[in-house]
């Protein structure tokens, strides 16, 4: 009830009430563009990019569809990340930035150092599987295999066919077979 | 079950999307066919090394500058919505659409495709076109008149509005429209990135016309969205001046 009064509000100009929708929503869509992403400044700026989109759009937004305010926020920030992984392709496969590279140097459960760095160096080579996806295939993949949608869910996210998704998970999967195959053989790893 | 079906459900499977009836017949397929059993023990193995290997949670923004950010984007602006053109302006524009796409495909034909003459003189002193190859760009603003009258259909689009005051394109057509979009993106990706975006756009929104089912209800404004989120008609506006 709060929500819609906030953008009620927002939608008459008033930056307060948005502020409490940029509040009450910032962490999801952080969380979605990072993951895609992989990148906390390319994040952030589609954090940024999805808020004033949103609030552009607010005209257009109507909560009677059906469609609630996270979705829709979700719905701006799949394409404003894809935008922005377009934007970034040559970025994207250059080094590391300091803060992802400690990421994925980070020490994992395992004490051991070797099974450390084999960790890290799996962990590097899921990411650049993923990033020879298609952005499509890896929005797709990401927002089923990590965020949890449905492919219903991500039809309507990215306003597709359930159909297509689909597609776009198969060959996602199938890719990251290919990729990654070496690693599924060689470290065994099985249910 | 074929093997390609078989393939599809065993990544629906894993997510829990297979339905009863679809999972039964996947496990008989299975029990017969090895090749299908050993990929489904080779895809169950990827999904366990991705969640074995799941990368760090997201680090934390500084949310003070990006809300500073958003602030600055929206200051002084108050939301605001483009009004829809009215009915009666909605263009006719079929016979005339196809018509174009026939000379757009004659100038891809004769412009884009055709290997570029050696230059008589040396890059330095070769007037700039803004960076797209010569020839191209014609072909690229004629494939853009092309598609405005489909797309501005769609996008002036209300919700109950009857079926026989649309603008109708064959199937036949649409597929050459995408066609073309290819041949455009493949000439134009490396030395116009702007275009080339827009043209993945309109690929996506051309798959949408294309795949809509006849009773599809929805698709008529989920595609009038997806032209007005992306900015579409916008950017087709301005990249067919530059």
């Amino acid at each position: 009830m709060e929500e819609l009064t906030n953008i009620r509000q927002a939608r008459e100009g008033d930056p307060e009430a948005f502020r409490a929708l940029f509040d009450g929503h910032r962490q999801q869509v952080f969380a979605l563009a990072y993951r895609y992403l992989r990148n906390r400044t390319d994040a952030e700026d589609v954090l940024q990019e999805t808020f004033i989109k949103a609030y552009n759009g607010l005209p257009g937004y109507d909560p009677a569809k059906g469609l609630n305010f996270a979705a829709w926020l979700n719905r701006i920030c799949v394409n404003a990340s894809i935008d922005a992984m377009r934007r970034s392709k040559v970025r994207e496969t250059g080094p590391l930035g300091p803060e992802e590279a400690a990421a994925m140097s980070a020490p994992s459960h395992s004490s051991d150092p070797e099974r450390s760095a084999r960790s890290a160096e799996i962990r590097e080579k899921i990411d650049q599987a993923l990033a020879r996806l298609t952005p499509t295939q890896r929005m797709v993949f990401t927002l089923r295999h990590y965020q949890e949608y449905t492919t219903r869910e991500i039809a309507q996210a990215l306003q597709s066919s359930e159909g297509s998704v689909k597609k776009h998970l198969f060959r996602a999967v199938g890719l990251l077979r290919k990729h990654l195959r070496k690693y599924v053989v060689e470290d065994g790893y099985d249910l | 079950m074929t093997c390609k079906k078989a393939r599809e459900l065993m990544v629906l499977d894993h997510y829990g999307e297979a339905g009863a009836e679809d999972k039964a017949r996947f496990d008989e397929h299975l029990g017969k066919c090895p090749a299908c059993a050993a990929e489904r023990s080779e895809t169950r193995r990827l999904f366990a090394l991705i969640d074995a290997h799941a990368a760090e949670d997201a680090p934390t923004p500084d949310w003070e500058k990006v809300w500073r950010g958003v602030r600055t984007g929206i200051a002084g602006e108050r939301p605001t919505r483009q009004p829809a053109l009215a009915p009666w302006r909605r263009w006719p524009f079929a016979g005339p659409a196809l018509a174009l796409v026939l000379v757009a495909g004659i100038l891809i034909g004769r412009f884009g495709l055709a290997p570029a003459p050696r230059p008589a003189v040396s890059a330095a002193a070769a007037p700039s076109n803004g960076g797209a190859p010569n020839g191209i760009r014609p072909a690229f603003a004629a494939y853009l008149e092309d598609l405005k009258p489909i797309l501005l259909d769609y996008a002036h689009y209300v919700p109950g509005e009857k079926a026989e005051g649309r603008v109708v394109v064959d199937e036949s057509a649409l597929r050459t429209l995408m066609l073309q979009n290819v041949l455009l993106k493949r000439k134009l990706a490396e030395k116009d990135p702007a275009a080339a975006d827009l043209l993945d756009d309109l690929d996506l929104i051309l798959k949408e016309i294309v795949n809509r089912g006849p009773n599809d209800t929805n698709s008529p404004a989920e595609i009038r969205d997806l032209i007005e989120k992306r900015d579409v008609l916008f950017k087709m506006e301005i990249l067919k001046k530059t």
